[in-house]
């Protein structure tokens, strides 16, 4: 169902999505894909010997991809013109993700809307917030 | 110690052929299921020319360039004591399969700050901004590595 400009709402909320819980083949999978072939996120003998007591961490990049998956499984991919996040929070395997968003502000030339960002864990603990722009199609 | 004078410094372009099988690989180590960055017709159906790359693609030429480990080596920065602080994209046009896309890295600034418990860390903020084959703008990456001291 295509989102219009005319439907969103200043408080509206992004529909959520969940994502994990993470296993460390994907961070493997990850490091492949996007050629961040930090030791920290893939070996946990490393990860260890630089005190992260648990082992490897998860890619922020990676978090960073699931909050993509989510606005664009909301907002078309070609309506997208901005999109910041500033990492807030460790993520590890196990962990199960979830990313939530609001409509903050919108504006009628353009047909721009701006959203705020937000992934967190099972226990509520903040791996990133952020914003993103888009311009929707307006009934017109 | 980021070297402060660096700051306004260029980089080596990043030059980077995007392949139709990286674009898969990426949206399939995320789990993204949307049809439209893998299924060449589903794109096609929702007004793409091709399958459109995907909103964090552009960490993939600047992570296998190597151009951030090559800043931060340039700028003497500790990589042990590195963090990823934040991750920022503007998007002009879509980048398809077939596309070479050209990315310039340029150390915007480097400003210390003290965090709340008094711990100092230099903020160093490197934007990219990438073109493609026919000279059009296609997005800026703009990140901002944080070494804590």
């Amino acid at each position: 169902m295509e989102l219009y400009f005319e439907d969103v709402t200043v408080g509206l909320q992004m529909p959520k999505l969940v994502k994990g819980p993470l296993a460390k083949l994907q961070h493997v999978m990850y490091a492949g894909a996007s050629g961040d072939f930090n030791p920290l996120h893939t070996d946990d003998d490393f990860a260890k010997a630089v005190g992260m007591t648990d082992g490897v961490i998860t890619h922020g990049m990676l978090v960073m991809g699931f909050v993509g998956q989510a606005i664009t499984a909301w907002v078309p991919k070609k309506n997208l013109k901005k999109f910041g996040v500033r990492f807030s929070g460790m993520t590890k395997p196990g962990n199960t993700i979830t990313v939530t968003g609001k409509v903050i502000d919108k504006k009628a030339s353009g047909h721009t809307i701006t959203c705020e960002i937000t992934a967190q864990d099972e226990t509520g603990d903040i791996k990133l917030t952020g914003h993103f722009e888009a311009e929707l199609p307006s009934r017109g | 110690m980021a070297d402060k004078s660096k700051a306004g410094k260029v980089y080596p372009p990043i030059v980077w052929e995007v392949e139709r099988g990286k674009i898969r690989e990426l949206v399939s180590a995320i789990g993204d299921p949307n049809p439209i960055y893998s299924d060449r017709e589903a794109a096609l159906k929702e007004g793409y020319q091709d399958c459109p790359a995907p909103p964090t693609f552009l960490t993939v030429p600047a992570m296998f360039a190597g151009s951030m480990a090559t800043a931060v080596v340039d700028l003497g920065i500790n990589f042990a004591m590195v963090l990823h602080g934040e991750e920022e994209y503007e998007y002009y046009r879509e980048i398809y399969p077939g596309d070479v896309i050209t990315g310039v890295p340029k150390v915007m600034s480097i400003e210390e700050k003290t965090s709340k418990s008094g711990r100092t860390m230099d903020m160093v903020n490197v934007e990219i901004l990438y073109t493609n084959q026919r000279g059009e703008k296609v997005a800026k990456a703009r990140t901002l590595i944080v070494e804590r001291k």
